[in-house]
């Protein structure tokens, strides 16, 4: 109850301030390569340092333990063949992202101003989800969230 | 002084704070800020965990959303993160209002086809697996490395290197 009423509060305002900013987590980057503009680069690294120091915050004033270092579900990715496999993971996603247009978050936020392509980049994203959740992650083994 | 003026002047204030907001809004790096604290404090305090660092996802949660569907509707038992296997996350729902919402208000909501659908409908289908793949789309990539994730970093480190890639490959093609 409470799960699904504060991810549809916090999806609404991020929502709303994305549309308004024009903010996307990898457009930083792009426009900084191709025309040396930083202002969604200072978002994505606001985003960052924000992040670092509010769970800095937190775990000062968290009674239970957090933990630190690897995040993973089942079992923990280790050893070189992971590294590698993130790594290609990570450049396949940066890749296609930035020749789609739009980090997938930006790309909600284009479907709700009325962008069409959007809608067909949504559509295929969560086609896939169910694709890959069916038959490619328990072939490979689900050891990344 | 009269009441008048004093009240012009709290509507000349409320103007110029309403100004200020939305003013503030536009900014980047406010963005940043607040999307960086309320993620923090959703995926700590507001039962949006674990995995941890889980605040804001927009590969996983609509993953998280499109499996609770299916395992509903079809009685199927695809992987769902324990954050969102009771009650479902709707916060790509919510993008999709909040972004419709701030158009319409702002009088830029306009239904645009640029072309290029199927490319598109291809793009997010690879997105949405390299995303699962790594651990997150971007937003969260960013999210987990101030969590102190080392492989968010790797993944931040990757997700650069492919940006500069496709953006310096799309320069050179439109150069040829």
């Amino acid at each position: 109850m409470i799960v699904s009423l504060s991810s549809l509060a916090l999806g609404v305002i991020v929502g709303y301030l994305g549309q308004r900013s024009r903010m996307c987590s990898i457009g930083g980057l792009r426009d900084y390569v191709l025309v040396r503009d930083t202002g969604l680069l200072r978002g994505a690294a606001a985003l960052l340092v924000t992040a670092w120091v509010a769970f800095a915050v937190v775990r000062l004033i968290s009674t239970s333990d957090m933990g630190h270092g690897l995040i993973a579900a089942g079992t923990t990715p280790s050893g070189l063949r992971a590294v590698v496999a993130i790594a290609v993971g990570a450049v396949v996603l940066g890749f296609v992202a930035t020749l789609s247009g739009a980090c997938p978050l930006r790309q909600h936020v284009l479907a709700g101003q009325g962008r069409v392509g959007a809608w067909s980049f949504l559509a295929g994203f969560y086609l896939a989800a169910i694709v890959y959740t069916s038959w490619i992650s328990p072939s490979i083994g689900s050891w990344v969230l | 002084m009269t009441a008048g003026t004093a009240t012009h002047e709290r509507e000349r204030v409320q103007a110029d704070i309403g100004r200020r907001l939305g003013r503030w809004s536009r900014s980047a790096v406010v963005y940043g800020v607040v999307v960086a604290l309320l993620a923090v404090i959703v995926g700590q305090w507001l039962d949006v965990s674990p995995p941890a660092a889980y605040g804001l996802c927009s590969a996983c949660h609509g993953r998280d959303l499109t499996d609770w569907i299916v395992n509903h509707a079809e009685g199927k038992n695809l992987f769902v993160t324990a954050a969102g296997a009771g009650w479902p996350l709707l916060t790509v729902v919510g993008l999709v209002i909040g972004s419709f919402l701030a158009a319409r208000r702002n009088g830029e909501y306009a239904s645009i086809n640029l072309g290029g659908n199927v490319r598109q409908f291809a793009f997010g289908a690879v997105v949405m697996g390299a995303a699962l793949f790594v651990g997150g789309c971007p937003t969260r990539i960013i999210i987990r490395t101030g969590y102190g994730d080392l492989a968010g970093l790797l993944a931040l480190g990757g997700v650069a290197a492919g940006i500069v890639m496709a953006t310096l490959s799309m320069r050179w093609v439109a150069r040829r």
